[in-house]
């Protein structure tokens, strides 16, 4: 089929992206920061669950490890924690590759085990990483977290200072403008290598393992290997994920990566239809948005009481509409959003090209590996 | 020496109480392959249940209504979401329950409030005495409905042919389907059975020694995971000594935590049954009575 | 080919940015307000201002924030009644955050822009996600908690005493006050996190100051059945317990201790009492044995003219809400900022840099009683006070609660954060 029509709602976005910030106000701005951060990490982890068929409840833990990596890699040392004051560039590396690599480790681990058991013992690992980040003060600073130094390359910081004032076409760019950039940039390259890589060969081994592991190796894929590099990949994901929230954080803190942060990566590949890049991209879209904007405007509806009176409060009903939406997708979506939108496709078929439905990431590109 | 005795006492008791949460994950894990995630909720309904109700119709019947209406809640979820799930898939299915957990623990803790409710049970705060050993009688019941509960689970599964057909329909649903099994029922019978269990639970972690219902009953559920998982996903008798193991755990390393801290760091106790977890699982992967994990060609 | 294509976009997009750019800033112009001479900036007008409330209303503390929302809102419109401040109307920005911080942080890019202050950011996690982003806009935030690390922060306003200085106070009380005697040992049961763990720092402080033992144990709000640890300060022998945790944890604690038949006294700090928890099958052991050491005072004082002014506005707000310590602490909370809002306008400064200022100027706030009298916020990062509330769980006391006296113990006044 042609990719032609899916490339330029692809270059639409992109450009629609970059454009955003000129007009968007600090919530939206802060919210665009959280959601590409999320978006990079659940896109680690449909390349794990959805296309190589390993459930894991612990990539919070890897975003953990990537976000105090990068905290302390970049940060000064002070009177109560230590760090190596490195440019944020090697610490965003750094970040990658620890996180990878903590990945590798447990891999071992994860190959003995399969589905379910791999996710619970994987929710293991969330309450280990924990316990370490609250007791290993001196590196993490406890259970208060500590804080994060801006990005900055070349003397150019992603924050407010150096230079304090910086517009673009008569729009001030706070810190929050240039992160938007930096983030926007990390995630389409992470889109990008992450589709290619699952078109590409390793990720026909990965789903081949996954469909059957006794099949893959009469084929002559390694299936430990296989297992372990989607493992690491995965975790390498994670950890960006893990230090592009430190970053919109302005810190890090043991709360950020609990169970529930675990549980939501999970939430998004699946509502986004697992094994789907994009449908993992609209799943933090939806999952990550969906309750700062419910929070931000459920006080406008006119038929809900007022916080207090004992009645159905705005924050209480945006968390029940919450759930109903993920119980809905899930009821009613056949393979998620990112089904939907195929469906949707298909029907539109016949005429094709520019006016189709705004199917999100820029390169979602062969998702005919199945 | 009675310090030891009476902090295994103190597991041991916890721990049974675990094992039936474990057991309610293992029963609707094996009759319908969901990851019932909601399963905190249910254990925290089943005890809100009883707290609202026995000023008005006294504590008994009022657990009855608890009970049932745990069962109850847990056999519409069954039938009203997880029949009509689009992919009729386990991770899909696990954060469907995900959904229907958000839904009911936001209701529920917007009931409570920021009240403590109590469950006015009759053993109110009295203790037994054993030697110079005491534990709290509610801890004491608990034992003792939980070993007969899973007595009547053992003659359920092994004598009733109910029972039969939910473990055949467990090892191998289509064919006891094609045997004339009906999988509807099996699975429905699974959830009541799962929210029974939940409720009993619910009602002994929210009564002395605990002073009532709150919201943070429903994280129970999750201390009772690593028991389910290292019992093996699939048995009951799993749950039991999972259950036992963990409350244990948590118990001496809570109760030796001085001695404990300098090496383990302090709060190791939350830690603890995640760590065993892990540790069983790396030996047997299957947990420890669990069935081996049938690799098809 | 579509690559180059996008490639090119990029390209020719980047170009028409950079041809726009500019670093110089416009000459600033933070609007001068109209007629009066009074400086302003983010979220005041003319007529209005607007300050902000970022609580949890739809997480674990939901309903106690819901007291509070309906007693600040009900202070302001009072405050607005009576010709508001500075010739403004003041208007409340109520968010909430449900206990997430990101949830938080996002919320407070919302609404940084648009307010002068922010009366309280609650929770834990929560506030310590914000405060940084607070102090970096200059922005006045009160009702944070009392943790310890919140004190480092210059734009946070504490109300009363900090959890180590509370516990350590209650150190000081048990061996001055309860027949504690020095050498025995004081069992610390404490929430894992900056409440616990301020709390076990003032402990261990006045421990040492005193020469009595700590033995501590840690907790998770999860934790709602104490028996393993109630079993390990028994097995001690404690003479006293320090509780820094939540009030389900008050309960079961008293009542295993008490059913252990170690009848010793047990100190809660600031959060750890609710009136509900005297209808649970613990309520005996509590009245027993249980104090409660407060940054603020108790709902029933009837010798403080401000938490009788709080009470009655609250009675008429809501006639059938719960009483509580919520309702002295959102009263209090409004009128430490309504003071530096005062303050601020004196000095011709309402802006939130202004706002900041005026509250760090004063050494000596007075509250009518609800906190203890002279406060000094001129110092950053130590406690405003030493001084705490002692009360007594009581069956007669309205909100469970009867006030035995205010405190300031050896320990607590000797207690030095960084030191």
């Amino acid at each position: 089929m042609s990719d032609l029509p899916r490339r330029i709602s692809g270059l639409v976005l992109l450009l629609v992206a970059l454009a955003l910030p000129l007009v968007m106000s600090d919530f939206w701005l802060q919210t665009g920061l959280f959601v590409m951060a999320t978006a990079i990490g659940a896109v680690g982890l449909t390349l794990l669950v959805g296309v190589a068929g390993q459930l894991s409840l612990g990539h919070a833990a890897f975003a953990a490890i990537g976000a105090y990596v990068f905290a302390w890699s970049t940060g000064e040392s002070t009177t109560s924690v230590s760090g190596l004051g490195l440019p944020p560039v090697l610490g965003l590396v750094l970040a990658a590759v620890v996180s990878a690599g903590v990945g590798a480790a447990f891999s071992p681990i994860a190959g003995r085990l399969r589905g379910i058991y791999l996710g619970l013992a994987t929710l293991g690992l969330v309450f280990v990483v924990r316990h370490l980040l609250v007791n290993l003060d001196q590196w993490t600073g406890g259970f208060v977290g500590r804080s994060v130094e801006p990005f900055a390359v070349l003397g150019f910081s992603f924050s407010n200072r150096d230079p304090d004032y910086l517009a673009i076409a008569g729009v001030e760019f706070s810190g929050l403008h240039r992160l938007w950039y930096l983030f926007l940039l990390l995630a389409v390259v992470a889109i990008w290598l992450a589709s290619n890589l699952r078109a590409g060969r390793t990720g026909r081994a990965w789903a081949n393992v996954r469909d059957s592991e006794t099949a893959a190796a009469a084929m002559g894929i390694g299936v430990a290997g296989a297992k372990r590099s989607a493992f690491v990949v995965s975790s390498a994901y994670a950890g960006v994920a893990g230090a592009m929230l430190a970053l919109a954080y302005g810190r890090v803190a043991p709360d950020v990566f609990s169970l529930t942060a675990s549980v939501d990566f999970l939430v998004m590949i699946v509502l986004g239809g697992l094994g789907s890049v994009a449908g993992a991209v609209v799943g933090a879209v939806f999952v990550t948005s969906l309750p700062l904007v419910l929070a931000q405007y459920s006080s406008a509806l006119p038929f809900l009481a007022a916080p207090g009176s004992g009645g159905l409060d705005p924050s209480t009903a945006a968390r029940i509409v919450y759930g109903l939406a993920i119980i809905a997708v899930l009821v009613f979506l056949r393979g998620g959003l990112a089904g939907a939108a195929r469906r949707l496709r298909a029907r539109l078929r016949p005429t094709p090209a520019v006016g189709q439905p705004a199917v999100a990431a820029p390169s979602r590109s062969k998702e005919t590996t199945r | 020496m009675s310090y030891l005795l009476e902090q295994v006492l103190n597991g041991l008791s916890y721990g049974l109480v675990l094992s039936l949460i474990a057991a309610g994950f293992a029963i609707v894990f094996t009759s319908t392959g969901v990851l019932n995630f909601a399963h905190g909720s249910i254990v925290l309904l089943g005890a809100y249940l009883v707290a609202v109700l026995h000023d008005s119709i006294g504590f008994w019947p009022a657990v009855l209504v608890g009970l049932a209406g745990a069962a109850l809640v847990g056999v519409a979820i069954n039938a009203v979401l997880v029949r009509n799930l689009a992919d009729k898939k386990p991770d899909t299915a696990a954060i469907l329950m995900l959904g229907v957990d958000i839904v009911l623990l936001t209701e529920l803790t917007r009931r409570i409030g920021n009240q403590v409710l109590t469950l006015g049970a009759p053993w109110g705060a009295s203790v037994v005495r054993f030697g110079d050993v005491s534990l709290p009688t509610g801890r004491v019941l608990a034992a003792g409905v939980t070993v007969v509960a899973f007595g009547a689970l053992w003659y359920l599964f092994s004598r009733t042919d109910l029972g039969v057909g939910m473990r055949a329909a467990a090892a191998d649903g289509p064919t006891a389907s094609l045997m004339g099994i009906r999988l509807s029922r099996t699975a429905a019978t699974g959830w009541a059975l799962a929210g029974v269990l939940a409720a009993v639970a619910g009602i002994f972690l929210t009564s002395f020694p605990a002073p009532g219902v709150a919201p943070t009953v429903a994280l129970s559920a999750f201390a009772a995971i690593p028991a389910w998982v290292l019992g093996g996903f699939d048995s009951v008798p799993g749950a039991v000594i999972g259950g036992l193991l963990i409350g244990l755990t948590s118990a001496l390393v809570t109760g030796y935590e001085s001695d404990l801290e300098p090496f383990l760091g302090s709060g190791f106790g939350e830690v603890a049954p995640y760590v065993v977890m892990i540790v069983v699982l790396l030996v047997r992967p299957s947990g420890l009575l669990g069935s081996k994990e049938a690799v098809r060609v | 080919m579509k690559h180059r294509l996008r490639a090119a976009a990029t390209l020719s997009a980047a170009a028409l940015a950079l041809a726009a750019c500019s670093t110089t800033a416009p000459s600033s112009s933070s609007g001068e307000g109209g007629g009066d001479d009074v400086a302003t900036g983010n979220g005041v007008t003319d007529s209005e201002m607007t300050i902000g409330m970022l609580t949890d209303l739809s997480g674990p503390f939901a309903a106690g924030a819901a007291v509070q929302v309906t007693e600040t809102q009900a202070y302001w419109d009072q405050v607005n009644a009576d010709g508001g401040i500075c010739d403004r109307d003041v208007t409340v920005d109520v968010q909430d955050h449900g206990y997430d911080p990101q949830r938080a942080v996002t919320l407070y890019r919302s609404m940084a822009p648009d307010v002068v202050a922010l009366q309280q950011v609650l929770g834990g996690p929560t506030s310590s996600a914000v405060l940084p982003l607070a102090e970096q806009d200059s922005l006045y935030v009160g009702g944070v908690g009392w943790a310890g690390s919140a004190l480092a922060f210059e734009n946070n306003q504490l109300p009363g005493a900090s959890n180590a200085i509370q516990a350590a106070n209650a150190v000081d009380y048990m061996l001055d006050d309860l027949d504690v005697p020095e050498g025995s040992t004081i069992g610390v049961v404490y929430f894992t996190g900056d409440y616990g763990g301020d709390a076990l720092a003032g402990a261990e402080h006045a421990a040492q100051e005193r020469g009595v033992e700590i033995l501590a144990q840690e907790i998770t709000p999860a934790t709602t059945d104490l028996s393993a640890q109630a079993s390990a300060l028994a097995q001690a022998d404690v003479a006293g317990v320090v509780l820094a945790a939540a009030p389900t944890q008050f309960a079961s604690l008293a009542g295993v201790l008490a059913s252990q038949g170690a009848d010793v006294p047990i100190i809660g700090m600031n959060p750890t009492f609710n009136p509900s928890l005297l209808t649970t099958p613990a309520a005996d052991a509590l009245l027993a044995n249980a104090y409660s050491m407060t940054s603020i005072s108790p709902y029933a004082n009837p010798d403080s003219a401000g938490v009788q002014a709080a009470n009655e506005l609250y009675a008429s707000a809501d006639p059938d809400g719960a009483l509580g310590w919520e309702v002295p602490l959102a009263y209090v909370q409004a009128e430490l900022l309504k003071q530096a809002l005062e303050g601020a306008c004196e000095a011709g400064d309402l802006t939130p840099e202004g706002v900041v200022a005026a509250f760090r100027d004063s050494s000596s706030t007075d509250t009518e009683g609800l906190l203890p009298d002279g406060l000094d916020y001129s110092e950053v990062g130590q406690s405003p006070t030493t001084t705490v509330f002692v009360s007594k769980v009581s069956a007669d006391a309205e909100a469970g609660l009867e006030l035995l006296d205010q405190v300031s113990g050896p320990s607590a006044e000797s207690f030095s954060y960084g030191g």
